[in-house]
């Protein structure tokens, strides 16, 4: 065990040296967590070897995973159902439009200009169709538009946008077989009961020191992960949408989400998003960086093109910069799974996989250092929060 | 003559500062009182964490304000408290706008050079941007 505990030491001291550095940045931990360990793998990859970090290590890759699923799980959760229930129409239509011209126009770029393989072109659709659910929200509560009924659309908007990520990712690489069938049957089985039976269940025997609830959802997620897996698709799909349906419960139990956040971050994800860095190939982006400008070009255009009139058919003000900023903006989660996903089921190579990541980063920090470079108090660009927030109403 | 006053609150010591130099003008004045303060989230913004990120900050400033609304109780001032999100620049800009407020009290903050590079300094922009008298307290 000796080599376990020294690995692990060596994994929560990086954990440790990424948490600081968001701190002392003022950047997303996911952000920081995968830079140190693109660092940390050309560093101790150089000077000791690149095993030292045991990515591959059947344990890494448990609490890797685990935490791909908790973080989905929790991003689901994060829905909020009673708007969905009233504007499903709207944000449906939104959030597919979000999701199918960057994921196709992305791969057509891959595919065309890149003249990568059709299933690595595929992958870069999925891996670049997001929009950060996280950003949108932020920037909806920076401009108070998260209590209109225009920002709460948008919202939802971006979880059926992530959905279809999640979906595309889900079933897009998995041959349909009779496995794919069984899936399909036990997962809308699951996604119906758990909504029905988590609230009674945890009603009952629930809010005792044992952790009933936290055990109840592993076990939910960990089996239809299993499933999913079985059936050759991704165990992130069902976690997110067993986040979706059970959003309206567990979702709104703040003790409960804290809790299962304190397990995500403080164990989990730092070994998902480090895993992550210590993939990306520094010398494949020196080598190649119009590669990276090229697909960043595409999300932003393709994105652009999608959402941006539709935004303007719900009357925002011409040129607004948090459209912009919006539309353009990947999440680190969905993009980084995806990718991730790729370089493990040998879709995409090691360089495709960095171009992959580079860009997902580069979409969800250009815009905010644009923002930063060229500041101006938004409200007075664009007339008073008021007069934004009546124009969205 | 100030009618309206508002103080901007980051839980610092020159925060406190500004608090009680605010308050020592609002009393002489009978000014109407605000206290902000401005949840970060982080750039860029991401999955859960944000959402984490602000519920701590709420959590956080509603303890300062609880303090605060007692030391500015015992000099006779009632003031409105809210955490808001964002830049903290533009939202104390914006706010001290909504409110038509008089003058803008707050503490500067010595930061690193990456943090005014990612942020840039706080107290310059809202001098450059604000309508209406600003003070900083050092």
């Amino acid at each position: 065990m000796t080599h376990t505990w020294a690995l692990a030491t060596l994994w929560l001291g990086l954990a440790l040296v990424a948490t600081l550095l968001s701190i002392w940045l003022r950047i997303a931990t996911a952000l920081s967590e995968i830079v140190v360990g693109t660092v940390a793998q050309l560093i101790i990859g150089a000077l000791i070897g690149s095993a030292v970090l045991g990515t591959d290590d059947s344990w890494i890759k448990f609490l890797s995973g685990t935490g791909a699923i908790l973080l989905t799980f929790l991003a689901g959760a994060e829905l909020d159902p009673a708007v969905f229930k009233i504007k499903w129409k709207q944000a449906t239509g939104i959030g597919l439009a979000g999701f199918i011209a960057p994921f196709l126009g992305c791969t057509a770029v891959a595919y065309f200009a890149l003249h990568w393989g059709i299933r690595a072109s595929w992958l870069a659709g999925v891996a670049l169709s997001t929009t950060s659910v996280a950003v949108v929200y932020a920037v909806m509560l920076e401009f108070g538009l998260n209590k209109t009924d225009f920002g709460k659309m948008v919202l939802a908007a971006c979880f059926i946008n992530d959905l279809g990520t999640v979906l595309a990712l889900g079933l897009i690489f998995s041959p349909f077989t009779l496995k794919t069938l069984i899936f399909g049957i036990v997962s809308v089985v699951v996604f119906g009961v758990l909504p029905w039976l988590t609230p009674r269940f945890f009603k009952q025997y629930g809010g005792r020191p044992s952790e009933l609830e936290a055990k109840y959802l592993l076990l939910s997620l960990f089996g239809m992960g299993a499933l999913a897996t079985w059936a050759g698709s991704e165990a992130v799909l069902p976690a997110y949408i067993i986040g979706m349906v059970l959003a309206g419960t567990v979702g709104r139990d703040h003790a409960l989400v804290r809790r299962l956040r304190t397990l995500t971050f403080g164990l989990l994800t730092p070994f998902y998003f480090i895993r992550a860095g210590s993939f990306v190939s520094v010398p494949a982006l020196l080598a190649a960086p119009m590669v990276f400008i090229v697909l960043l070009l595409a999300k932003m255009a393709t994105k652009f093109v999608s959402v941006y009139p539709v935004t303007q058919w719900f009357g925002s003000a011409k040129g607004d910069g948090t459209y912009v900023t919006l539309l353009m903006s990947t999440g680190l989660t969905f993009g980084s799974i995806s990718a991730l996903f790729g370089l493990t089921h040998g879709i995409i190579d090691r360089s495709q996989y960095s171009y992959l990541v580079a860009t997902v980063i580069a979409s969800a920090v250009v815009p905010t250092l644009i923002a930063n470079a060229f500041y101006l108090p938004r409200h007075m660009l664009h007339g008073s929060h008021e007069d934004v927030v009546a124009d969205k109403t | 003559m100030i009618r309206k006053l508002l103080v901007a609150y980051d839980g610092s010591e020159r925060a406190r500062k500004a608090f009680n130099v605010g308050i020592e003008i609002a009393a002489r004045f009978s000014a109407e009182v605000f206290i902000i303060s401005v949840a970060r989230p982080p750039e860029p913004a991401d999955d859960v964490e944000t959402e984490a990120i602000l519920e701590n900050a709420n959590h956080y400033y509603e303890k300062h304000f609880a303090e605060l609304e007692e030391a500015a109780a015992s000099v006779g001032i009632a003031p409105h408290f809210e955490v808001l999100v964002g830049h903290p620049a533009e939202q104390i800009v914006h706010y001290a706008n909504e409110k038509e407020v008089d003058m803008i009290v707050m503490g500067h903050r010595g930061k690193s050079f990456v943090e005014r590079w990612l942020l840039g300094s706080v107290s310059k922009r809202v001098l450059s941007y604000a309508h209406c008298t600003v003070t900083i307290e050092r």
